[in-house]
């Protein structure tokens, strides 16, 4: 068993106290002398380290553990290796999926999500739908009502695939797997969309503020409009579906545009030295991306959904 | 219609497979989509076509690379 590293390799002329002279600095002369052995001493300001005989080769030997000191910095030692351990494993953790950064968005109040949701279902009124910056990100959205969350997403999610199942069992389609098939297709397709979005930005060379993160919390927005039409689809069939429907594409696609108009598209005109090199295609571009992202909601709204209206009631 | 998230990562294995495999000298070059054939200034935005070039050619790169191959053994 080679030696391990800590404690430092056998030093008979060191004490266990670091910072102390080495005891026996002033015997030798020259001679190999052994140090005299360890004997139990109430004082521990300076203990005499303990050496096995020299042919037996060098191991910790168990009474040197037992020492109180040694005890507390040995196990002091493990916790701060124990420490930075999981410190280095948030590190490499934090670069795929980063937490940090998910726990802005689900920084939200009661306030903020009974506010959103009527943005969502009303936004014509609204006028100011500009976004506070902070150091180096955006107002967590418990104080800034046009910052982008995950919460409302998420639970729209969750809620939309409770809500297909009621749907279904209502209309006597429902059996166990359908859960999971509605979840999964909805999952894969938010996740196509964000994934076309994201390549979309990157062909047209778009810089922007927006992050992944944002553009799931965008794509998770249309969950509640579909609630919405589902839930009138369960009173007034297919008319009632394709009213909310309509209605909620309509409130979400001017909800995004005027969301996304302020990050995407430049804020105003900046007279500087580098006017030559701003190309205007740029904004072309960038009033594409946005139709694009504003114009697939409905689309998608419909896909998700509409194979849970009910079929009329046939008039007998 | 079910179009799960199984689905999704077939599509997205066959369509990766797809830029792997075309193959730059044979077909791209002599369809004018070969990667070092645009001329562009250096202050000007590069072009769609070029970053759909950089973005295939950078796929088939990290696909072939060896860290990766070593993956499937």
């Amino acid at each position: 068993m080679s030696a391990p590293a800590y404690p430092p390799p056998y030093n008979p002329y060191a004490s266990a106290v670091p910072g102390n002279m080495p005891p026996n600095m002033n015997m030798y002369d020259g001679r190999y002398v052994l140090p005299p052995p360890y004997t139990a001493s109430p004082d521990y300001s300076r203990i005499h380290p303990s050496f096995p005989p020299a042919d037996q080769g060098f191991s910790i030997p168990s009474q040197f553990l037992n020492e109180p000191l040694v005890a507390n910095v040995a196990m002091q030692y493990g916790q701060a290796l124990v420490g930075s351990g999981k410190q280095l494993v948030g590190q490499e953790l934090e670069k795929y999926v980063p937490f940090s950064r998910i726990k802005y968005y689900f920084a939200v109040d009661t306030r903020y999500v009974t506010k959103k949701l009527g943005l969502l279902f009303f936004p014509f009124t609204h006028s100011d739908w500009s976004l506070r910056y902070e150091q180096d990100g955006p107002v967590q959205p418990r104080y800034e009502i046009n910052a982008p969350d995950l919460y409302i997403p998420t639970m729209a999610y969750v809620t939309y695939v409770l809500v297909a199942g009621l749907v279904l069992g209502m209309q006597d389609r429902f059996t166990p797997e359908v859960l999971s098939i509605q979840a999964s297709t909805a999952l894969a397709w938010t996740v196509f969309e964000i994934i076309v979005e994201l390549i979309t930005m990157y062909i047209t060379n778009i810089q922007t503020n927006l992050k992944t993160l944002d553009l799931i919390a965008y794509g998770g927005y249309k969950y509640v409009g579909i609630i919405f039409a589902v839930l009138l689809s369960i009173l007034f069939h297919k008319t009632g579906y394709f009213i909310g429907l309509i209605y909620c594409s309509m409130s979400l696609i001017f909800f995004l545009v005027r969301t996304l108009k302020v990050q995407i598209l430049p804020i105003g005109t900046s007279p500087s030295h580098h006017d030559p090199y701003m190309h205007n295609s740029g904004n072309k571009r960038r009033m594409y991306l946005l139709l694009f992202v504003a114009g697939i909601q409905p689309f998608l709204m419909w896909w998700l959904s509409f194979h849970l209206i009910s079929p009329p009631v046939p008039k007998s | 219609m079910a179009f799960t998230l199984w689905n999704l990562l077939e599509a997205t294995l066959l369509c990766l497979n797809a830029v792997c495999i075309l193959h730059e000298e044979r077909f791209l070059v002599k369809m004018g989509w070969g990667a070092n054939q645009n001329i562009q200034g250096f202050g000007e935005q590069p072009s769609v076509r070029s970053q759909v070039f950089n973005l295939v050619r950078s796929i088939r790169t990290v696909m072939r690379s060896k860290y990766l191959s070593i993956l499937c053994y």
